[in-house]
């Protein structure tokens, strides 16, 4: 069930790649795919179980321990669904395009390698598909991006492909290290390689926490970002940030976290702080942004630190089971919220480009009156970023701060701080957009379409329902299960 | 059953405002959505209820008379103000404008149901985003929008101490309800104390916090009315009542609170009776009543504050809606222009109630709660009780002076006809006419014992200090409302100048350098590592050439057979889909993954033997050719 919800968006690419289709045709192809992984990965949801299920391996080179392996746990299999989801809203997003048969086989070329990604179980191919997420988006900032597309595509490859490397480096290793070598992550969860302390597993960790830290990307690797954002078309961002960003928090988790927790925990509180400093960098940074888009990705340095302070939290191996779990449920369901929120303002952000050509902020105002719809989801997804109670984000942050306070405390209180800078960078950005005086040049700007308005109100359907009644999306999680047993103190 | 007095005006002001419609039906439904409201909180006293998100985090809400009382205030003062605001306000807008007060009752009934703390945080923040959209209501214009947010980020500041309080319960207890919250003690029990008096202070317009009620001015008249009584402001006030058992129980609590409370008062009189803006004056009466309640849930008498609590909303809904109704008639808040006795006789007399027990004239309502709180807080002692007959009097100097300002009788006599305003102001000013009732023993008996309290006893003396201090205070009022003092007022004693020049500027600066920083110097170490690793590379490359592909030529073979085969083809195929530069592109991942993958299949044996120091050669090198790679981006 798992390979096919993986294999279906790549055949849909090949097939997009290959068969001259039509724009509408093959923007259907595109939407289709996903959609038939997301009813796939649903079936496996309904299914049940316990731990990593569905799974299914194929193998291939065994004198090295690699093989097709599949399943999903609680936190996986609910980040390839809030994947999967996202690839639906992005990729039957209407666009003017060029090209728009390769654009839509590359999205859907991404979502399979995104789906893939979270559901394998083998490192190498993990890997594999870490690295084509970036092919697929070089292709689609480059191509199909505007302004200094090309450049930012290439800032964007290269900076994450180095990261990568660092993550090959460390995956071998700890293959390497197993009693018999294996790329199964399942094994080398069960028994973690490496427990001594020394150099060795300190630097593998460093190469794991720098190059998953790329991708998230914390501070300070986290340059590449804005301009990818700003010079993406608007479906690409959102899968950047709601969807590629993850991959990062993910690996985080499950290599480091779960497969050296020694090591981890000894790193525990430099993890955590710079997860604080990116709370505060990215909210500070993103605060002082004129440009729409640039503001919106400086908040998910800010986002992704919540979650990165959180997973620090879990991996800590201090204070109560009670709060390690809570922070590490918090930092899944941020990863989720975030996915959701974000994915969310850069479709709104896409919707203010295709109109206006423009995201300089001061150029804005007044628009609440000709586009009230457009408001209306900026303004929910603006609050739901900016974690109100009531909305996805606040569930998340709520878990995040309550497990945090309980290890670190001064962090916890310091990471508050953030929560009222976004919320001050957020209103400031309603209120450039929409209230006030409309400039002369944004006369005739129209509002959302049918399609895009309903898109919109399917994302943050989800954003609301978690926010009110997150209880099915925590017993999914189930982050009890993630937290690697550990005595006190390491 | 409990939580849809939270749900049900919420979802019917959101039902309102989708809807919309002409003024008379949005109305009727608006009161009917109040009207239902209020019959639920009659009817669900006693209640509880639990919602589970998780083990760890149940939702939780419960209904004890203090609460209840509270529960049913809410939507009785929003009644008289939706008829207010559907005579007086435009009909654009208006759908939404009565929605969202329909959906901040909701969140203030969320807040007054709560019984643990993320509960009341829900509500809490809830409440704080509504205010933010109908204080920013006429958004077409530049200031509300800016009030709005202004009001928010402050409010939010206080929040932050709620937050606090709750990470400091579940540190301290495992769990977040409220009886976890009487059980904490040392620093847990400090930290979610003073969270706690953090957030209340904010919301209710305290010192240092209050300049945001005088933003929040911006918003229409009708906000104003429902934001200063029952709802916002008050919820500061109810949750320090509420928890005054949990809380009282923490060093240094009580005092905190009676400083920020009084101090609050007298500043906050001082500030009302220099006003020449008659929604501002009315707003810095807030801050000093809210005060006054908050001194004395301090000196322990919760359920006197929440009477006082209940009287004053009546008072200052109906004061409000006198203001908004001058203004309808004088094209302005300036008292200067007022004097409108023989223009609106009617109003006039309606004001004239509740501006007496506003200045807490014996036999009215607002008389008899503010002597029950100067006898509370004679218990705390002398000092104390000093002070809260210094802010007595000042409030009966600015009551008098708004009263006679805005309707004593003028030159002018020509008949302004309010519109249906007339009929809200009534229902208000009636309702503190029939809360005065409160001066018969036969009533405050009944009243105090459904509470479960005893009512405080007073000394002769403070009695009369007290009341010698309001009959000074009118007749200070009364000269005022003819001399003039506004002239050369500040708003809120300067403090709003502080907030711009000691935090928004700098942060605003603040926040520029880091965001040139970060383009500047942060963005540095991708290009530096880049320049660096040039050179490096291009050495380390070549020993690694001789020194490892030497050694195990056939691993790297099969290895890069295996793992590096899917790698290489796909992106390969993948690549001659795309542009030109992206193909060289994506062939870095096979060269660079094969030579990686090949020099770890060396490795492996070298490993196996004991060479590690291969080991640490793979890892150098491979750095070395990640950053290499970095040249591309530079």
């Amino acid at each position: 069930m798992l390979t096919l919800a993986v294999l279906i968006p790549l055949l849909a690419a090949a097939v997009l790649a290959l068969a001259p289709v039509g724009a509408g045709a093959a923007r259907w192809t595109a939407t289709g795919a996903p959609a038939l992984s997301l009813l796939a990965l649903i079936a496996v949801w309904a299914g049940g179980g316990e731990g990593f299920r569905a799974v299914s391996e194929v193998p291939w080179i065994p004198t090295l321990g690699i093989a097709w392996r599949v399943g999903v746990d609680g936190m996986s299999l609910a980040l390839a669904l809030m994947s999967a989801l996202i690839f639906v809203a992005a990729s039957a997003w209407p666009m003017e395009l060029h090209h728009p048969r390769s654009y839509y086989a590359w999205m859907a070329f991404l979502a399979g390698v995104s789906i893939g990604l979270f559901v394998t179980l083998d490192l190498i191919i993990f890997y594999v598909f870490f690295d084509l997420s970036l092919v697929g988006m070089y292709f689609l900032i480059g191509r199909w991006g505007h302004g200094e597309a090309q450049h930012a595509a290439l800032k964007f490859f290269v900076y994450t492909l180095a990261g990568s490397l660092l993550i090959l480096i460390g995956i071998i290793v700890l293959a390497l290290n197993m009693p018999e070598m294996t790329f199964d992550m399942r094994a080398i969860i069960d028994s973690p390689p490496l427990a001594a302390a020394g150099m060795v597993p300190g630097l593998i960790f460093l190469a794991f926490v720098v190059g998953f830290g790329i991708k998230t990307p914390v501070f300070p690797v986290h340059t590449w970002l804005p301009p990818a954002h700003v010079n993406a078309p608007g479906p690409a961002s959102a899968i950047l940030a709601g969807v590629l960003l993850k991959m990062g928090t993910y690996g985080l988790i499950r290599i480091p976290m779960q497969m050296m927790p020694e090591t981890f925990a000894r790193w525990a509180l430099p993890l955590a702080v710079v997860g604080v400093i990116s709370i505060l960098w990215g909210s500070i940074v993103a605060f002082a942004q004129d440009n729409l888009k640039r503001r919106i990705a400086y908040t998910s340095v800010n986002h992704m630190g919540y979650t990165v302070l959180g997973i620090a939290v879990a991996g800590s191996a201090l204070g109560s089971e009670a709060a390690r779990q809570m922070a590490l449920t918090g930092a899944v369901v941020e990863m989720i919220a975030h996915g959701l929120i974000t994915g969310a303002l850069f479709l709104v952000a896409g919707a203010v480009w295709q109109r206006a050509g423009d995201y300089h902020l001061p150029n804005f105002g007044g628009l609440a009156g000709p586009a009230p719809r457009l408001t209306g989801a900026a303004t929910l997804a603006a609050f739901a970023s900016l974690g109100l109670p009531g909305l996805a984000g606040f569930v998340a942050e709520l878990h995040i701060f309550l497990g945090t306070f309980a290890v670190y405390p001064w962090l916890g209180a310091i990471g508050l701080l953030g929560i009222l800078i976004t919320a001050a960078l957020f209103l400031r950005m309603i209120r450039q957009m929409f209230f006030g005086d409309m400039p002369k040049e944004r006369a005739g700007f129209t509002d959302l379409t049918g399609t895009e308005t309903a898109l919109l109100a399917g994302l943050l359907a989800l954003v609301v329902l978690i926010g009110i009644w997150p209880a099915w999306l925590l017993e999914l999680i189930d982050a009890a299960a993630l937290i690697p047993a550990l005595g006190p103190g390491g | 059953m409990i939580w849809s007095l939270a749900y049900l005006p919420a979802l019917a002001g959101q039902a309102i405002w989708a809807l919309g419609g002409p003024r008379g039906r949005v109305a009727t439904l608006a009161l009917g959505a109040a009207a239902v409201t209020l019959a639920l909180a009659v009817a669900v006293g006693g209640r509880t209820g639990a919602f589970a998100w998780s083990d760890a985090i149940a939702l939780q809400a419960a209904l004890p008379p203090l609460a209840q009382a509270v529960a049913i205030l809410v939507p009785a003062v929003l009644g008289p103000i939706i008829l207010f605001a559907a005579s007086h306000e435009d009909a654009a807008g208006l759908p939404r404008l009565l929605g969202l007060m329909l959906v901040f009752t909701g969140g203030m009934e969320l807040i007054v149901i709560a019984a643990d703390l993320v509960t009341l945080l829900i509500g809490w923040e809830i409440v704080g985003a509504c205010s933010w959209a109908l204080i920013g209501h006429k958004w077409r214009q530049q200031a509300p929008g800016l009030s709005a947010n202004f009001a928010f980020v402050m409010t939010r500041a206080g929040d932050l101490g709620l937050f606090l309080a709750v990470m400091a319960t579940f540190a301290g207890a495992g769990r977040v309800g409220y009886d976890a919250l009487g059980a904490l003690d040392g620093w847990a029990q400090a930290l979610a104390a003073f969270g706690l008096l953090l957030a209340a202070a904010s919301k209710a317009g305290q010192v240092p916090f209050a300049p945001w009620l005088f933003r929040a001015m911006d918003g229409p008249t009708p906000v104003s009315a429902l934001l200063h009584s029952a709802t916002m402001v008050a919820a500061g006030v109810y949750i320090l009542a509420r928890l005054h058992p949990q809380l009282s129980g923490a060093p240094g609590f009580a005092a905190t609170a009676m400083v920020v409370g009084l101090g609050t008062a007298i500043l906050g009189g001082a500030v009302a009776l220099r006003q020449g803006h008659a929604k501002k004056l009315l707003a810095g009466s807030t801050s000093a009543q809210m005060g006054l309640m908050i001194a004395t849930v301090g000196a322990g008498y919760p359920v006197v504050a929440v009477l006082h609590l209940i009287v004053h909303a009546t008072t200052k809904a109906a004061l409000f809606c006198a203001a908004g109704l001058a203004q309808g008639v004088t094209g302005s808040f300036d008292l200067k222009d007022m004097r409108l006795g023989r223009r609106v006789p009617v109003a006039a007399a309606l004001a004239g109630v509740a501006a007496l027990s506003l200045a807490a004239v014996p036999s009215l309502a607002g008389g008899w709660s503010k002597e029950e709180m100067v006898k509370a807080v004679e218990h705390a002692g002398p000092f104390w009780t000093a002070a809260m007959v210094i802010a007595g009097g000042l409030g009966a100097a600015y009551a008098t002076r708004f009263w006679v300002a805005a309707f004593g009788p003028g030159d002018d006599d020509a008949p302004a006809v309010p519109r249906g305003e007339i009929g809200a102001l009534s229902a208000l000013a009636l309702a503190t006419l029939a809360l005065s009732a409160l001066w018969l023993p036969a009533v405050h008996d009944p009243v105090a014992s459904w509470f479960g309290i005893a009512l405080p006893e007073g000394s002769i003396l403070g009695q009369v200090a007290s009341l010698t201090a309001v009959a000074i205070g009118v007749l200070a009022g009364l000269r005022l409302a003819r001399t003039g003092l506004e002239a050369q007022s500040r708003d809120w004693l300067g403090l709003p100048e502080l907030y711009q020049r000691g935090v928004i500027e700098p942060f605003h600066a603040l926040a520029n350098t880091f965001a040139r920083v970060d383009d500047a110097i942060v963005d540095l170490i991708p290009r530096g590592v880049a320049g660096i690793g040039f050179a490096a590379a291009g050495r380390l490359s070549r020993a690694d050439d001789d020194a490892i592909d030497g050694l195990a030529p056939v691993a790297a073979r099969r290895v890069g057979r295996g793992a590096v085969a899917l790698a290489v083809r796909s992106t390969e195929a993948l690549a001659s889909l795309g542009a030109g530069i992206g193909e060289r592109l994506s062939d870095l991942i096979p060269t660079a993954s094969g030579r990686l993958t090949g020099m770890a299949g060396a490795d492996l044996r070298g490993l196996q033997t004991g060479l590690a120091h291969h080991y640490y050669t793979i890892l150098t090198v491979g750095i070395a050719l990640a950053v290499g790679l970095m040249n591309f981006g530079g």
